[in-house]
């Protein structure tokens, strides 16, 4: 095992990781850029290295500040997290070259996988069903004829991309110049590659991926699926696994067709197989493959058994996997609900400011991922995700109650969130029928914020009982409300 | 005590062990069981209830029963001014970031719904779209520019001015 690793990340996952490095013994060496200093991952690391201003051009992309500070602090490998250079084929290079060890699959896997248009190619030759459509096409005039083709509505993608960035749903050929430039610059911007593919878009889709795992001795299993279809443009608000959706028989179908996909590129350590599922035919297609750890990793965790970061240490150190497929079993049910800084009442925009307040949910079979504490800025350099809330339950039923009781203790003040919306999303009827598709957010679920309570009104109106009693014209700090509690009490 | 918050007037007036509250047409006993780090325990209507209150200049942040409200507090005086008429819509930005594009011109005329500006932040697309048909009145920002949230991009005027 290694002595000491350096993690590429930051906030929640790099929090994750470090935690993992505690329980194996592995000395943490966290990165940081200049708005992070402060920030939970850096003091909870034995070691933090600065990299670099707070765009992550200069930070967290910034491979070769990142190299440096493994060879200085002598750490012997790095782990990606998600996001950032974890799919990103050269850094893995990069890594090895420095002698170091990149604890993810081997860089030609990840350039197979990370490739869109080549990973569809790929699928197709190992016999893994594809979405039909086209790669390799430049001009706008070459989209509208495959756009005929396939037929509206249309799906155009980032070849280089992932995460929803770079990607449009195109209704008809009148958005389809803007779709296709918009879907450029962004990808251009998020990858620095602005190819892109062009797939039939199925609207009512599941999104169901696979965890797989493989180590460097020829064995890969696969972990189970996780159903990912509650999104907002293209980004998972809620996982959970077991699927409503699959069968016992679709199960061992797709989690054979994940394998296979995962084999045809000589893969090792974890990754997810992404499809999509036609919930009238259960008809299945390969989607792409994540060369990573995904963010909704925790309820394969809990429903498989396996702490999956422990292991990601031990598969790069060498260690062989001591499991087959038959030893898995998934155990009860578990849900995932991602806290956004954003305001699912106003097009799901990002929201930043300051934690006034953050009280996480605690209680049996409750797990929170965060990356953030009460004090913290939330900026709009990074990611708006605050924490990961997760819970275990015996069923679906359970876990969907105890999901709903720890959203209604998490606290967050300072930024809009979504925990609202997603405690409501959980009450909804086709939720708990298992019928949520990709699109079902934007198009059928149709959230409003609540208004005010009277309850909520009188709670304001107390505190300023306290302020009252605080000297005239005194400015108060904005995130430390009534300091004199004393002023309360009649 | 008289406040408003979100144009709602709520009056407490103290009993001696708590305050009545008169909201709209409702009245309510409270009291205040315990105050501390923005937590509130009170007895409402002798209904144990647990409010997490922040403030944020005049917003106030209240959870309470599982929902969490931003709500704003209005003083005597400062009130909001009114535009003299509503035939111009200013489009702010809802957050900081930057001017991916600029689609349109001053007074080029603009249909509903039509894109107007692109802004990046935290590495995503947000379209600013038009509220209504009209034509472009001022035009407050260039490409490639930062604007800080709520800062005027764009306004948008009537098509037919007098």
């Amino acid at each position: 095992m290694f002595k000491k690793i350096l993690i590429a990340n930051r906030g929640e996952i790099a929090v994750r990781i470090i935690r993992a490095c505690r329980e194996l013994g592995v000395k943490s060496v966290a990165v940081y850029s200049e708005v992070d200093k402060n920030a939970l991952h850096v003091q909870m690391a034995d070691e933090a290295v600065l990299l670099g201003g707070a765009a992550p051009r200069e930070s967290y992309l910034n491979a070769d500040r990142i190299l440096q500070a493994a060879l200085d602090t002598k750490a012997e490998a790095v782990h990606p997290g998600y996001g950032f250079l974890s799919e990103n084929a050269s850094f893995a290079a990069a890594v090895d070259s420095a002698k170091l060890t990149f604890i993810g699959p081997s860089a030609d896997s990840i350039r197979a996988m990370g490739d869109k248009a080549e990973s569809k190619i790929r699928m197709k030759a190992a016999g893994v069903p594809t979405v039909p459509g086209f790669e390799g096409l430049e001009s706008v005039d070459e989209f509208r004829q495959a756009a005929e083709e396939i037929g509206y509505p249309v799906l155009v993608k980032a070849a280089a991309g992932g995460g929803g960035k770079g990607m449009r749903v195109v209704e008809s050929q009148a958005d389809l110049t803007e779709s296709i430039e918009g879907a450029r610059r962004e990808a251009l911007n998020a990858f620095g590659d602005e190819r892109l593919l062009i797939e039939k878009y199925l609207p009512n889709a599941h999104h169901i991926e696979f965890q797989v795992f493989g180590d460097q001795h020829g064995n890969l299993i696969h972990l189970f699926e996780r159903e990912c279809s509650v999104q907002r443009r293209h980004q998972k608000i809620i996982e959970e696994t077991p699927s409503p959706l699959l069968t016992p028989e679709l199960r061992t179908q797709m989690g054979a067709a994940a394998v296979a996909a995962a084999k045809a590129v000589n893969y090792f350590n974890a990754g997810t197989i992404e499809f999509i599922v036609d919930p009238n035919t259960l008809k299945f297609y390969f989607l792409e493959m994540n060369t990573r750890l995904q963010v909704e990793h925790p309820v394969t965790e809990l429903v498989a058994g396996l702490d999956l970061v422990q292991w990601q240490l031990r598969i790069a150190a060498g260690e062989p996997f001591p499991f087959t497929q038959s030893d898995f079993r998934q155990r009860g049910h578990a849900i995932e609900c991602r806290v956004y800084a954003e305001d699912p009442a106003g097009g799901f925009l990002p929201s930043t400011g300051r934690l006034l307040q953050f009280i996480e949910p605690r209680g049996p079979g409750i797990r929170v991922d965060s990356g953030f504490r009460a004090g913290d800025e939330v900026t709009h350099f990074y990611d708006p995700m605050l924490a990961k809330l997760i819970v275990h339950a015996e069923d679906r039923e359970a876990a969907i109650r105890r999901m709903q009781a720890a959203l209604r203790e998490f606290v967050v003040h300072g930024v809009t969130t979504n925990i609202d919306f997603m405690g409501d999303l959980l009450a909804h009827e086709d939720f708990h029928n298992g019928q949520v598709t990709t699109r079902w957010v934007e198009t059928k679920f149709g959230w409003q914020a609540g208004e005010p309570t009277v309850e909520a009104l009188v709670a304001a109106a107390v505190v300023e009982l306290g302020q009252k009693s605080q000297v005239e014209g005194q400015s108060v700090e904005a995130y430390s409300p009534w300091k004199v509690a004393s002023g309360f009490r009649n | 005590m008289k406040s408003q918050f979100n144009s709602t007037d709520i009056d407490l007036t103290s009993t001696g062990k708590g305050y009545q509250v008169v909201i709209g047409d409702k009245t309510l006993s409270v009291e205040i069981l315990h105050s501390e780090n923005g937590r509130l325990d009170l007895l409402l209507d002798g209904q144990r209830v647990t409010a997490f209150v922040s403030f944020d200049g005049v917003k106030r942040w209240v959870t309470i029963g599982g929902q969490t409200f931003a709500l704003t507090k209005s003083t005597a005086g400062t009130r909001r001014a009114q535009h003299g008429h509503h035939a111009q819509d200013e489009l702010t930005a809802p957050m900081p970031g930057q001017v991916r594009a600029v689609n349109v011109a001053e007074g080029e005329s603009v249909t509903k719904g039509q894109t107007l500006l692109v802004l990046e932040a935290m590495k995503m697309e947000i379209r600013v779209s038009a509220p209504k048909d009209g034509r472009v009145g001022k035009l407050l920002i260039q490409q490639g520019q930062t604007v800080e949230r709520e800062q005027v991009l764009i306004e948008i005027v009537d098509k037919l001015e007098s």
